[in-house]
């Protein structure tokens, strides 16, 4: 059993933490592994250990760039002793003293912390000019501490204390309001910069309420004289002296030409301070700061939110890489091409996961087929059901069921099992090393076939798109397809990429590209086509997945 | 986008105007169509002359309206679709269920 230790670790803005030393080893450095992370540039990834030997903590340095430091004076390895005051690199923004639990504990050690001058206990009042610049002094210091990266709750505990030093207040409190709408005690702090224990507090809720709910702040000076009727009871039995209660609004900025407004919007909650002694007026001043700081608050605020959402968005984003992972994975990279045709495809996902899919698949006799489909709608839903159809088709191919009744029985599984405003387009197709080429285009857009000597035609059968009606019969078309011909598969994402003009690349231009393009191999013709495209949007994001098929036959 | 209903005969006109897409209008033909089928008005015609775009969700509810239709023993037809929505029925296969008729008086007498 370990001698019971902590660290009492105090921020230059007098936040307390205490972390107990309860392993043999205890780790401090910048990387967030560390037991004890400082953010600081100046202290190293891995800093120093708290190694506990003999009895005893020694504070070893691990080979840091900045030094280890022990009452000021470096040190390699150093047995720690009770309040001994601890530096890591150059960081002064942390004062972390050593504590030894088996020792009285000398609270009084955070008194003297040099930055911590300002308590209203210790605050005289020389004269009200300097204590206003105390004020200011002090506010300054806040807004400082919103540029690091505090927690929330630190966050909102430091205006608290802050709003009690300004004001010169006894108690402060910040509440918020929660999902169903009533305020909730956030942070209840004392001029001591303790927390006030609890659940609830004797406070004026009729200011509370007067500022919420009309938005505005409400402050009250020697309250046993004031003539307004806020509160007037609560006051009095409360024997409240000074209040000062502001509300806390989320700002939205508009920019206009060359001004800055500010629109007023609903109170999120509200900050409020309060004092029995008599005298301690709460100033003009100390009001505009105190208004000034409440705005300062939730702007931190829905910053962190901000950064929360942003972490969300960043989780969402790599699911949705795995699923792209999954899709990639299902692509045909082991299909064994035949002899007598070559294949290249590519696929452009507008987002992580779309709802594009294609696939090969070796069939007996060394005949192939060839399915590229588009599921309406996008993400992970849409991608979802391409992999299931994927699936199926493979499935059936593979159990060598003829074109018509693979097509056919995919839709009736679609329309039974799919969501009714799903459907997939569909081009499928088998082909045989004697050219012999069979198709069924249910809803998708026709592919291009160029024959070798330039002539074009496009590949339709006028079925409808797959999941809409159950009673459809799908009927095959064929063709024969001779060495030196092409066909490019692809979907809408190709034809209807857009340029900055909003124009879209056309069904005329892609066919030009393919005749042209007919003497060049089947990879040199999706890439040309694939530059075309992109060429066209110059760099533009795209709304729709892009994927094509180019499948030339060869010379024999 | 707004439906206007008329009758010629035994057949509800429905006069759509505006973009049949995602969202208010594509729901509002799904139930404007269910409530016709409650009302026992089961030959209906969908007047497109004034429906410029048409997206998957617009196809979803002329799919939806059509297998409602033909549940209900009655029939849904298409007029004058615009040469943007005549493209996507074609590409879509739609031309190949859904009747389509580019003049009204035949469109009504042939249901």
């Amino acid at each position: 059993m370990q001698k019971p230790a902590r660290l009492k670790i105090v921020n230059r803005f007098g936040v307390m933490r205490s972390l107990p030393l309860g392993k043999p080893v205890f780790t401090i450095g910048r990387k967030a592994e560390n037991d004890l992370q400082l953010l600081s540039d100046s202290v190293s990834r891995q800093h120093a250990e708290i190694v506990y030997e003999d009895d005893a903590y020694y504070l070893v340095d691990i080979g840091s760039k900045r030094g280890t430091f022990v009452n000021d004076q470096q040190i390699a390895r150093c047995a720690l002793q009770h309040l001994d005051r601890i530096r890591i690199g150059g960081d002064e923004d942390q004062q972390i003293i050593f504590l030894d639990d088996t020792i009285e504990r000398a609270s009084a050690i955070f008194d003297s912390s040099p930055r911590l001058t300002l308590t209203p206990q210790q605050a005289e009042r020389v004269t009200s000019a300097n204590e206003e610049l105390q004020k200011l002094a002090r506010f300054i210091e806040v807004n400082q501490a919103f540029k690091f990266s505090l927690t929330p709750d630190d966050v909102l505990c430091l205006i608290v204390d802050a709003a009690i030093e300004i004001t010169q207040a006894e108690r402060g409190f910040l509440m918020l309001r929660n999902l169903a709408g009533d305020l909730e005690f956030k942070v209840a702090r004392d001029d001591g910069r303790s927390w006030l224990e609890g659940a609830d507090f004797a406070m004026s809720r009729s200011v509370v309420e007067e500022a919420f709910k009309q938005n505005r702040s409400v402050i009250i000076n020697d309250s046993r004289e004031a003539a307004s009727g806020i509160a007037r009871e609560s006051v009095r039995s409360l024997d409240l002296r000074s209040i000062a209660c502001v509300p806390l609004r989320l700002f939205q900025m508009t920019e206009n030409m060359d001004a800055t407004t500010v629109l007023k919007r609903d109170a999120i909650g509200v900050l409020y301070v309060d004092s029995h002694v008599i005298g301690g007026t709460i100033t003009e001043t100390s009001i505009r700061l105190l208004e000034s700081l409440a705005f300062e608050a939730t702007k931190s605020l829905e910053n962190v939110r901000l950064m929360h959402e942003e972490r969300e968005k960043k989780q969402i984003e790599q699911e949705l890489g795995v699923a792209r992972q999954v899709q990639v994975a299902l692509s045909p990279t082991a299909f064994k091409v035949p002899d007598y045709f070559e294949v290249a495809a590519h696929n452009i996902p507008s987002r992580y996961v779309g709802g594009d899919f294609y696939d090969f698949i070796s069939l007996r006799d060394e005949r192939s087929a060839f399915a590229l489909g588009d599921v309406s709608g996008k993400g992970v839903a849409a991608a979802l059901l391409a992999a299931m159809a994927q699936g199926a088709l493979q499935a059936q191919f593979t159990s060598n069921l003829p074109l018509a009744e693979v097509v056919t029985s995919l839709n009736k599984v679609l329309v039974q099992r799919s969501a009714s405003n799903r459907f997939i387009t569909l081009f499928c197709a088998t082909l045989d090393p004697d050219g012999h080429f069979t198709y069924i285009n249910a809803g998708h857009n026709p592919p291009v076939l160029a024959r070798a000597n330039g002539e074009t035609e496009t590949l339709t059968t006028k079925s409808v798109l797959l999941g809409a009606f159950d009673f459809v019969e799908y009927k095959p078309r064929q063709t024969r397809l001779a060495p030196g011909d092409v066909v490019v598969m692809y979907t809408d994402g190709v034809t209807e990429a857009v340029d900055a003009d909003n124009q879209m690349f056309g069904d005329e231009r892609l066919e030009k590209l393919v005749r042209e393009g007919v003497h060049l191999g089947a990879e040199e013709i999706k890439q040309w086509i694939m530059d075309e495209v992109l060429n066209f949007t110059a760099g533009l994001p795209q709304g729709d997945d892009i994927t094509m098929i180019v499948l030339k036959m060869r010379q024999r | 986008m707004e439906i206007q209903l008329r009758t010629s005969g035994s057949v509800t006109i429905l006069d759509l105007s505006g973009n049949l897409t995602i969202g208010r209008s594509e729901e509002n033909l799904r139930e404007t169509v269910k409530r016709l089928i409650d009302e026992e008005r089961r030959f209906l015609l969908l007047n497109l002359s004034e429906v410029p775009t048409i997206d998957s969700s617009g196809i979803g509810a002329m799919i939806k309206s059509f297998t409602s239709v033909k549940e209900a023993n009655g029939k849904l037809k298409i007029l004058k679709p615009s040469r943007m929505a005549r493209q996507l029925l074609s590409i879509t296969g739609l031309l190949s269920v859904l009747e389509t008729y580019d003049d009204e008086t035949s469109a009504v007498s042939s249901f």
